[in-house]
């Protein structure tokens, strides 16, 4: 009988295995972020929105619900245990995803930092020395393809659109962009991972990728400048989650970026501990709740 | 398909009866005009057949997945000489369009739902980021005919559909995305 039969949030595991972390990484971003997107459910500015993103959610749910699937083979855990069932600091999510959604335009320049960074983990995985871990890329990367255009269409959007949606969604990208580097934070065991080709390409060489790819569209739409300024803003406000024992280490500090000769890099180093070790914001205590209130309320329910 | 050993109840047979099973938001469509199975073996056992159906999710999140691994469990579990079922689905191949047969297009467009045009491209499926962003190709509209189409957006009522307008009939509609 598992601890989660008892309703308890106590899943305990074995943290160990640096690929229980990548899939938990995996797994908890999209679930938290597709729990997220399902509160435009029934709110979004028009039915077609209402539509996009309650599919998106839809989808994300989906994909985690792969990722821990593999967990499950891994651990012998069942998947809504693992998804479900474990306390708040067990999450490994990165703290971007758990923020609320504030208004439209955070939550559009959000989805696109977000979404640009799975595309671009995704792509490097789909070459993982770990088979099963690159076939489930196939089926995941044809469905966010459809998240992306969703969410580059809305940035041109806003970005070229009335002086109030150019002025939010600016705001959106300068305020989640700190967070956003947050997904490219070294995971627990991360060298190991590297050296046996599960995760191909190294979390520091994933985050050029990605701002590469970020950059350019920035570029286009004349927002560039967001990156530096997104990057200025004093470190995110990150708190260990109360029930958390961890020894208090320093909250995650990301590096900077800078535009040097023909392309923006990321300065510096990542360093003290953010949603990959656990530590998260006080934002994830709500969504924690809610997002497992009816898992803990009724164990072992079923549809 | 595998045979292990030879059985009152063959992997044809069983091939047969999940190849009917509908899909639950799209009855007139079966799993099997879906192209969703991917392999069935069929083991002796001391009291009769143990059968797994092996299965490929045409989308990852859909919740239709659960209903559908029930009603196969239960189709194949019905046959006489199947004494266990395993459903089972598989990443190992990625669903594409292509996998729907032409009885599937037709079903689906009988039911109003255009099918995914042929892919245009070789190799798998498409990268998410090339030159030219991605974008949702024009469907045929189901209902007259016409190619004259909008693709208003590629979310539906559905994970896997598509929402589109027909300038011709002048009626919504929705397509399976590719």
């Amino acid at each position: 009988m598992s601890a989660a039969s008892t309703g308890q949030p106590d899943l305990r595991l074995d943290t160990a295995d640096p690929r229980l972390v990548l899939l938990l990484a995996l797994g908890d971003d999209e679930l938290v972020l597709g729990h997220r997107h399902s509160h435009w459910t029934g709110v979004a500015p028009h039915l077609e929105e209402d539509l996009a993103f309650s599919s998106i959610a839809q989808d994300e749910i989906g994909h985690a619900v792969v990722w821990y699937g593999l967990a499950s083979e891994l651990t012998g855990h069942d998947p809504d245990a693992l998804g479900l069932g474990r306390a708040p600091h067990e999450y490994r999510n990165a703290i971007l995803v758990e923020r609320e959604n504030g208004d439209w335009g955070y939550s559009i320049a959000r989805q696109y930092l977000y979404d640009t960074a799975d595309d671009v983990r995704l792509s490097a995985l789909a070459d993982s020395a770990w088979t099963a871990l690159a076939q489930a890329t196939g089926a995941i990367r044809r469905e966010e393809r459809y998240h992306l255009m969703h969410a580059r269409t809305w940035l041109d959007r806003l970005a070229h659109g009335p002086v109030e949606a150019r002025r939010r969604v600016t705001a959106g990208l300068s305020a989640a962009l700190r967070d956003a580097l947050g997904l490219f934070e070294p995971l627990p065991g991360e060298a190991a991972l590297v050296d046996e080709a599960i995760l191909p390409t190294s979390h520091a060489d994933l985050l050029q990728r990605w701002l590469d790819l970020v950059a350019a569209d920035l570029e286009r739409v004349g927002l560039e400048r967001v990156l530096e300024e997104g990057t200025s803003l004093a470190d995110a406000d990150f708190v260990p989650t109360s029930s958390g024992q961890m020894e208090a280490p320093a909250a995650l500090s990301a590096p900077h970026l800078e535009r040097r000769a023909d392309r923006w890099e990321p300065v510096g180093e990542f360093s003290g501990h953010g949603g990959r070790w656990g530590r998260h914001s006080e934002a994830f205590t709500a969504v924690w709740e809610e997002l497992t209130g009816t898992y803990r309320a009724h164990p072992g329910a079923r549809w | 398909m595998t045979v292990h050993t030879a059985q009152s109840v063959t992997p044809e047979q069983v091939r047969a009866v999940v190849d009917t099973v509908p899909d639950p938001e799209m009855p007139p469509v079966t799993v099997g005009d879906l192209g969703m199975v991917r392999d069935v073996v069929v083991e002796a056992g001391a009291d009769g057949a143990r059968v797994v159906v092996e299965l490929i999710p045409t989308y990852s999140g859909c919740p239709a997945t659960q209903v559908i691994r029930e009603d196969v469990a239960e189709a194949v579990g019905a046959l006489t000489g199947v004494s266990a079922v395993e459903v089972r689905f598989s990443f190992a191949e990625t669903w594409t369009p292509e996998r729907i047969s032409e009885r599937g297009r037709e079903r689906l467009r009988q039911f109003a739902i255009a099918p995914p045009e042929r892919r245009q491209r070789p190799g798998g499926c498409l990268p998410a980021r090339e030159d030219a962003p991605f974008a949702l190709p024009a469907a045929r509209c189901p209902i007259c005919g016409s190619g004259d189409t909008t693709a208003d957006s590629p979310f539906g009522p559905t994970p896997c559909r598509s929402s589109h307008y027909c300038r011709a009939c002048r009626n919504p509609f929705e397509a399976m995305k590719p």
